[in-house]
């Protein structure tokens, strides 16, 4: 082995083959997985999709899923409750969806991108389903973004509060 | 020998694609978007690359909640445009690049990369918008397309560092075939965006820039941004830059830049759009 540099360790992740330079340690922290989790819990106003949201809302990611299928999406429209009841989902889910509570399908497990399904079923295109999460209206989202979008400052961290 | 002649870094935004589509492009709104790829269309018709491999994320269209590949890569003959919830986009069929895309799904595994093959797929706004940006609307697309596509919904995502090691052996796959072929190598999505939760609107422009630098040259100072870095300081979405550097790291140890565009809002999001040559 040719000499990689000081972070010979388990968590190394690898000498680059090919012609790029400079010793790759681990990158981060993310060799320690404990600690790499908890950070994705630190961000403000943020569900990351761990493998833990994943495997809570295996079933609610699923059944959007289904609506990519125009005769799902017709079936829905027609009756949700009863499209709902065709899927095994807690009734706290089945009423999040109907009342289209987006920062409740996060906490519940959901995923921006198989919700889209939901709210493109609605015919909302991703910046009105994406205000409904803020707070705002979608006036005010919309300028907000027009004017540069939201800045970091204040929201990257919730120990560190900056 | 096939060889990889440039790359070419873009947004992938649906709202893109919907202008593209609905011919929207010259609105006030999308002027100063579609102008920064006015360059790039031009350029690429006089480079008339046979085949693009074309790095992308699918956001639950062709992979569900129930098989999530890290990488995989496709080897089909060619890949329809997906329902995404409004109706697949009006766009040519996706044609693929079997021989090649086979060899180098073989050459991967065997340099160690374990690759998930894909033969049949529908292809969503991540692989058919940057299509749309560079080629317009063409009857068919002008190119084979080899469809790479990374988990970056589900964590952990594949780092960094491993996706510009990808690359570096995409790039030693692509010279190990015999046939002379124009290869370039897009990645795309991003830049900053978050599209969920109270945070969702999160723009961060000089960290994209900052990103923009780093991929020219012979910097590799962005193969080592953790995770939390990107979600921090670029929004939850932002993370799909990792791909980027999927198509920096196919460029070999120096680039030089030829084009470079960035533009605040397109939706919830910032577009990039930047376009490398390999200094070899
Ligand atoms: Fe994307």
């Amino acid at each position: 082995m040719s000499d990689k540099g000081a972070s010979d360790t388990p968590e190394d992740l690898g000498e680059p083959k090919g012609e790029a330079t400079g010793a790759i340690g681990p990158v981060g922290n993310q060799g320690d997985i404990a600690e790499y989790l908890e950070e994705l819990e630190d961000i403000p106003g943020t569900r990351v999709y761990t493998a833990a949201r994943a495997r809570k809302g295996y079933w609610l990611n699923q059944f959007a899923m289904s609506l990519m299928k125009e005769e799902n999406r017709t079936r829905w429209r027609a009756d949700e409750k009863a499209y709902l009841d065709e899927w095994q989902l807690s009734d706290a889910v089945k009423q999040a969806l109907l009342d289209r509570d987006y920062n409740r399908l996060l906490d519940l497990g959901g995923n921006i991108y198989f919700l889209a399904k939901v709210f493109s079923t609605d015919g909302l295109s991703f910046l009105q389903a994406v205000s409904t999460m803020t707070g705002m209206s979608v006036v005010e989202y919309k300028a907000m973004m027009d004017a540069g979008g939201r800045s970091p400052e204040g929201v990257r961290s919730i120990k560190g509060g900056y | 020998m096939a060889r990889i002649t440039a790359g070419v870094g873009s947004s992938h935004i649906p709202l893109l694609g919907v202008a593209v589509d609905q011919g929207k492009t010259t609105d006030d709104y999308f002027t100063p978007i579609f102008s920064g790829y006015e360059w790039t269309k031009e350029w690429i018709k006089g480079e008339k690359p046979d085949v693009i491999i074309l790095v992308y994320n699918d956001h639950a269209s062709a992979f569900d909640a129930n098989i999530i590949p890290t990488f995989a890569i496709g080897t089909g003959e060619r890949y329809k445009p997906a329902d995404e919830g409004w109706g697949p986009r009006e766009v040519p069929d996706v044609i693929g690049e079997p021989d090649l895309g086979w060899h180098i799904a073989q050459s991967l595994i065997l340099d160690e990369f374990d690759m998930t093959i894909i033969n049949e797929m529908d292809v969503d706004h991540g692989l058919t918008v940057p299509l749309s940006m560079m080629f317009g609307q063409p009857e068919a697309w002008p190119v084979k397309v080899i469809p790479l596509a990374v988990n970056v919904v589900t964590y952990p995502v594949p780092t960094g560092n491993r996706c510009w090691l990808l690359g570096e052996a995409i790039r030693r796959a692509v010279e190990s075939y015999p046939e002379d072929l124009n290869v370039q190598i897009w990645g795309t999505g991003g830049m900053s965006h978050q599209l969920q939760g109270p945070r969702a609107g999160l723009i961060n422009a000089d960290w994209d820039n900052t990103f923009m630098d780093g991929l020219v040259g012979t910097s590799d100072k962005n193969r080592t941004i953790p995770h939390i870095e990107y979600l921090r300081e670029t929004g939850s979405e932002g993370i799909e830059m990792v791909m980027w550097l999927i198509m920096r790291g196919a460029l070999g140890a120096e680039t030089r830049l030829l084009h470079r565009h960035y533009h605040v809002p397109c939706s919830n999001t910032a577009v990039g759009h930047i376009v490398l040559e390999p200094v070899t």
